[in-house]
């Protein structure tokens, strides 16, 4: 499960992205994976459930936060420099860059700049979009995640299996067979808090002599320029507050107008990510550290990433999907991700926000079968917090996956990439046939009197299924025989009644 | 850097202008109305309990306390965990009380060595992080919805007083309660003066990463003990 770039230039989600079916196929073959997978989905979805006892008030809760996001996106570039300007204000730079290579470049240099050598990670799924920790590593500078799910993947050379709770996909037992093999003197143990105590120690002593924190964000205000963060263990602090130099990156999307726009977001945010009223830590940053302040970085950067965030933008209904606040929800939910996994989409965000976030980062190109992996039960859709319809997009994606190169105007890098001639020819025909009642009728006519020529294999159709057989006559011609027999039936009563 | 500030310069410009080239024109008074939430009301009698009740379930300890004893509670606390040492602000809200308490030996507190937070942090994190078992601190209000602690971290009283020893002993006076927190950031203008910090804090440090097994001080306290001054 560990990613590599292949080709120069491109993510090197990309490439695994583009092995979506064997990544399957791998994947469901997994008995322990799968059982992993399902007994935390089911716990998921149980607290949401449990955190939402008034349908009422959820449904509330929804309809204002999506007007928030809509609102917000429909001032983006406004508020982008709003949110410039008072954060500036507030000493706080802000760095733009519109592709991962650019983020990464910036980050580095900034650690350059202040002769960094280590680097704590709070939990950011941007930064694993620009897979920042092989950049950086490349560069002789040691970026440790600090999140325990992070530092558990982290250790086992794989990546997020989950938005969340990254390393969702193990169980204890992995767990403590990684740490007895990775950490020094560790004592085999299965019992979670000593596991946890573990990792505690170890990343301490990392928090204690790292000089830069990394950290993502959840949301941040244009009107006072304030970073929020919201975490449950405490190391998003320890990144913010400890090293003299916090760097924060987020994409352009997680931008909100106002300071009042943030209370009902943070609230179905926690209570549909992980079933909570509130996180255990919610960290609001708006200045670098002051004069006479004892703690906290001298220095607070921000760098905004699009990385194909812009191409959703530009099209109303793909838009929506930069409504998301990543609460996860979405995969907890779906029955595709709880049965394949994380790991097997190949793309930094899996699951059913993945399938529709991926194609603008990677193209439709390398994600085109992502689209096809749901069976449209619209239960993501459902439990979206800000009502983004996913199982629409999803649509909507196969169609710009099978457009005709060269149709209409761009919309998206990659579009028409999953094109068949074939399939396309099928389709024509297909139409035509019912456009026109007498080739309708002709080839229905000749397709039943010529059933037997069909084949008993249909390829992956018939690997578990029957193979479909046409009727003897078609449904029109059963009809018309029936009608036929009924009015002779009618003429003969009436024949009868007259004769009495 | 000069070469990274250009490359940041064209992407900005090169970003605000696709973007601005979707909304142009865009009118922003016919926005759809957005309906408000609005957190159930509590009532002044039912949100201390609220408060507790929240803050119990999230693993934290709640002791009630009057301004008289609290030292002295503390001081209980602290043995009852064999802890000599606290590390408290320097001319934070409570500091008096508390250096009149354990700076007497003749009292009770003789054993407890208060430590004060004096120092600069990025001299003295081996200090911090593994010298100091227990610390104290103020707060500034606490909302009864969520269980939550709202601090806003000061000269006297830094940010990481509350985040690095293992025990954190915290004074919440039942007085500056509000109902929740839209309504806390509404009533106390917060848009208009944001500290370099604010911190919400609703338990002791927790994570739920392996197997969704619940383990509490993950890298925060370990132990989150509220004095509540109910006056």
């Amino acid at each position: 499960m560990a990613v590599q770039q292949v080709n120069a230039g491109e993510s090197k989600y990309a490439e695994s992205a583009r092995n979506f079916r064997s990544n399957v196929k791998r994947d469901l073959a997994n008995a322990e994976l799968r059982g992993n997978f399902r007994g935390a989905m089911d716990y998921l979805m149980d607290k949401r459930k449990n955190a939402f006892p008034d349908s009422d008030e959820l449904e509330t809760l929804r309809e204002q936060c999506k007007l928030i996001k809509q609102r917000c996106l429909a001032k983006l570039p406004h508020l982008l420099e709003q949110l410039e300007d008072s954060l500036t204000k507030n000493g706080i730079k802000v760095h733009w860059a519109e592709t991962i290579d650019e983020a990464n470049g910036i980050i580095a240099q900034l650690i350059k700049d202040k002769n960094g050598a280590t680097v704590v990670k709070g939990k950011s799924m941007v930064s694993e979009e620009t897979a920042l920790n092989d950049y950086l590593e490349e560069r002789n500078i040691e970026c440790l995640e600090a999140d325990m799910g992070e530092f558990i993947v982290q250790l086992a050379k794989e990546h997020p299996s989950h938005i969340i709770i990254p390393a969702i996909h193990k169980n204890k037992e992995q767990v403590a067979d990684l740490f007895a093999e990775k950490i020094p003197g560790f004592e085999r143990t299965n019992d979670v808090d000593k596991l946890i105590n573990e990792g505690r120690r170890v990343l301490r002593d990392k928090f204690k002599n790292a000089d830069v924190g990394i950290t993502g964000v959840n949301f941040a205000v244009a009107e006072t320029g304030t970073l929020c963060l919201v975490e449950n263990e405490g190391n998003g602090q320890m990144c913010t507050a400890v090293p003299d130099l916090h760097i924060a990156i987020t994409g352009i999307e997680k931008v909100v107008e106002y300071l009042d726009d943030v209370p009902p977001l943070l609230s179905l945010l926690t209570r549909s990510a992980t079933g909570q009223t509130i996180s255990t830590y919610f960290n609001m940053i708006t200045k670098p550290r002051q004069q006479d302040e004892k703690d906290g970085p001298e220095e607070v950067h921000l760098v905004l990433l699009d990385n194909g965030r812009s191409q959703a933008f530009a099209d109303e209904e793909l838009r929506q999907t930069l409504q998301c606040i990543r609460c996860g929800a979405c995969m907890n939910h779906c029955p595709v991700y709880t049965r394949i996994g994380g790991h097997a989409y190949g793309t930094v965000y899996p699951g059913p926000i993945g399938k529709i976030i991926s194609p603008h980062m990677l193209g439709l190109e390398a994600t085109k079968d992502l689209p096809t992996a749901s069976s449209m039960c619209g239960a993501c859709g459902e439990v979206c917090p800000v009502k983004i319809p996913i199982p629409k997009l999803l649509q909507r994606l196969r169609q710009e996956s099978v457009k005709p190169k060269g149709d209409g105007p761009q919309v998206m890098k990659g579009q028409g990439s999953n094109r068949s001639t074939i399939e396309a020819m099928v389709w024509k025909v297909w139409s035509l046939m019912h456009s026109y009642s007498t080739i309708y009728r002709m080839s229905m006519w000749f397709g039943t009197r010529l059933r037997g020529l069909m084949p008993a294999k249909i390829g992956v159709w018939t690997s578990v299924r029957t193979a479909p057989k046409l009727a003897p006559k078609t449904l029109h011609e059963r009809v018309n025989a029936r009608n036929k027999h009924a009015a002779k039936k009618i003429s003969k009563q009436g024949n009868q009644h007259g004769s009495r | 850097m000069a070469a990274v500030n250009e490359i940041s310069k064209n992407a900005r410009t090169n970003i605000l202008a696709k973007l601005k080239a979707q909304v142009a024109g865009a009118d922003y008074d016919k926005l759809p109305e957005e309906p408000k939430f609005t957190y159930p009301e509590i009532k002044q009698v039912d949100s201390v309990a609220k408060f507790i009740e929240n803050l119990e379930m999230n693993h934290a300890e709640i002791v009630k306390v009057t301004i008289k004893n609290v030292a002295s509670v503390i001081d209980d606390e602290l043995k009852k965990r064999n802890i000599g040492q606290l590390l408290y602000g320097e001319n934070g809200q409570y500091s008096a009380i508390l250096e009149s308490y354990f700076n007497n030996d003749v009292k009770d507190g003789a054993g407890v060595q208060l430590e004060k937070y004096d120092f600069l942090l990025t001299d003295n994190k081996e200090r911090l992080f593994d010298h100091c078992p227990a610390s104290f601190t103020s707060s500034k209000c606490s909302i009864a919805a969520t269980g939550t602690i709202v601090l806003w971290p000061t000269v006297a009283e830094p940010r990481t007083l509350s985040l690095v020893p293992p025990v954190h002993f915290v004074l919440v006076d039942a007085q500056n309660m509000v109902s929740d927190f839209a309504t806390l950031i509404k009533t106390q203008q917060w848009k208009d003066k944001l500290p370099t910090n604010a911190l919400l804090i609703s338990g002791p440090s927790k994570t739920a990463d392996i197997q969704q097994t619940l383990a509490y001080g993950a890298h925060g306290p370990k132990e989150l003990i509220v004095l509540l001054l109910n006056s």
